[in-house]
């Protein structure tokens, strides 16, 4: 067995997410799934029921009255953002932990996939870039294959490190040639294993490389120039640092040409992070 | 090793004068940390600004100054001078501006961070004594605040005293 092999062969049996909470990430992502098929599967899980109740109960939502019940939380929040807010809270204690094969301390991989998830749908609204149902969740799952990496395979980033600051090369591409594989793709195989709509697999696979999908999935672009922002912004960044090359052709292809527009997207997506942060805490 | 560490946040500032604490700005990407170091009254103090200009956004430089340079250098020398700092004998270091590779024209923050630091500096008739910034790494500034050494971590690396 090669080293990619093993890597995918220890990133597939290990245990990420409880099954039952793998079971409602499909649930969340099935269109035809209805608010009580949904509601149902939350409240099979009172730990999840609570944290729900919680989340739509914060300062960030501001309802005058109590939320008390799913039920109630589906009718005030409605599906959509409370699929988002289900689904974060879902992956959470996944990306809660220390990433320690990228020298992330806990709780830095979920502020950095929650404020990619929250960057891409406000850079959606600023560019006025079409969007799409799954932005949020492929922008909380993008990084889906450094957990695995950095906390189940027990990667050691120096040699990915040397070779990425002796040839000046994007830190995906040395992965690559270290490991026989990067990040993304095996987020990538990880998500279409847990069942998810291609569409957050596809964004997950191409976050880094958005150029060679050729523009036909707007919702890769978003995350891609999300993502670029808060690893600048130092959002969640480990070993990596800043080894990444954002795809100009993306940039200009979203409208992104203005200094002052990155500027702004970067101060919202500190402004959003706030909120949402304080709904976790 | 000082006792305490008062971790200084993303858009945060800090000042210190108890000796027993060591100021530190984590995950410094193009965002730079800009530490202030008054040797007579051993005062300390500790910017972690994200945007060079508060222009873009007045009401926030109100509420978060530590978010833009233009208003986070002058808060910061306020609140060290509340501690008995005086700018004009400290040392003042700045840490991070770093860019990803092959920065296109838009995403150029961390230079532009650094030129309007200087900037700022230069009209308070204030100069940086040290600056470690540029380049791709993400790194953490550190001030302790009873010696005055200051330091800069890069993600695997060494630390390096400045």
């Amino acid at each position: 067995m090669n080293r990619r092999e093993a890597i995918l062969a220890t990133s597939a049996s290990a245990r990420y997410l409880p099954p039952s909470r793998l079971e409602l990430l499909r649930i969340l992502h099935d269109p035809d799934a209805s608010a009580g098929t949904l509601t149902r599967a939350i409240e099979r899980d009172p730990t999840l029921t609570a944290s729900v109740l919680r989340l739509a109960n914060s300062a960030c939502f501001g309802f005058p009255r109590s939320v008390a019940s799913v039920a109630d939380a589906v009718w005030r929040l409605g599906t959509r953002n409370l699929r988002q807010l289900v689904l974060a809270t879902v992956v959470s204690p996944m990306q809660k932990q220390a990433v320690k094969g990228y020298d992330m301390p806990p709780g830095d991989m979920l502020k950095h996939s929650l404020a990619v998830a929250v960057g891409a749908e406000q850079l959606g609204s600023l560019l006025k870039a079409p969007g799409c149902n799954h932005l949020f969740t492929a922008g909380i799952l993008h990084d889906i294959g450094k957990i695995a990496l950095g906390t189940f395979v027990e990667l050691d980033a120096r040699p990915i490190l040397e070779l990425a600051t002796c040839e000046e090369l994007p830190f995906v591409e040395a992965e690559r040639r270290v490991l026989g594989i990067d990040h993304a793709e095996l987020g990538a195989f990880l998500a279409d294993k847990w069942n998810l709509p291609d569409e957050i697999v596809e964004i997950v696979r191409w976050h880094h490389e958005p150029e060679k999908l050729g523009g036909r999935n707007p919702a890769v672009d978003l995350v891609h120039v999300s993502d670029a922002l808060c690893i600048l912004g130092g959002i969640g960044i480990g070993t990596d640092g800043l080894r990444y090359r954002p795809s100009e052709e993306v940039c200009h292809r979203l409208g992104l040409t203005e200094a002052a527009t990155e500027q702004q997207a970067l101060s919202m997506i500190l402004l959003g992070l706030e909120d949402l942060e304080g709904a976790f805490c | 090793m000082p006792a305490k560490k008062r971790i200084v946040g993303i858009a945060d500032l800090a000042a210190s004068a108890d000796h027993d604490e060591q100021l530190v700005a984590y995950s410094l990407g193009s965002c730079i940390g800009v530490a202030l170091y008054d040797p007579v009254a051993r005062v300390g103090g500790l910017l972690h600004f994200v945007l060079p200009d508060s222009r873009m956004d007045r009401k926030r430089a109100e509420t978060r100054p530590a978010l833009f340079a233009d208003s986070g250098v002058p808060m910061l020398l306020k609140t060290a001078a509340t501690l008995g700092l005086e700018a004009k004998r400290s040392r003042i270091l700045a840490v991070g501006g770093a860019q990803v590779l092959n920065a296109p024209p838009s995403l150029r923050v961390g230079e532009r961070n650094f030129e309007v630091l200087r900037k700022i500096l230069d009209e308070l008739s204030l100069s940086l004594d040290t600056a470690e910034v540029g380049g791709t790494d993400n790194r953490t500034l550190f001030l302790e605040v009873g010696s005055g050494k200051a330091g800069v971590r890069t993600a695997g690396g060494e630390t390096k005293y400045l």
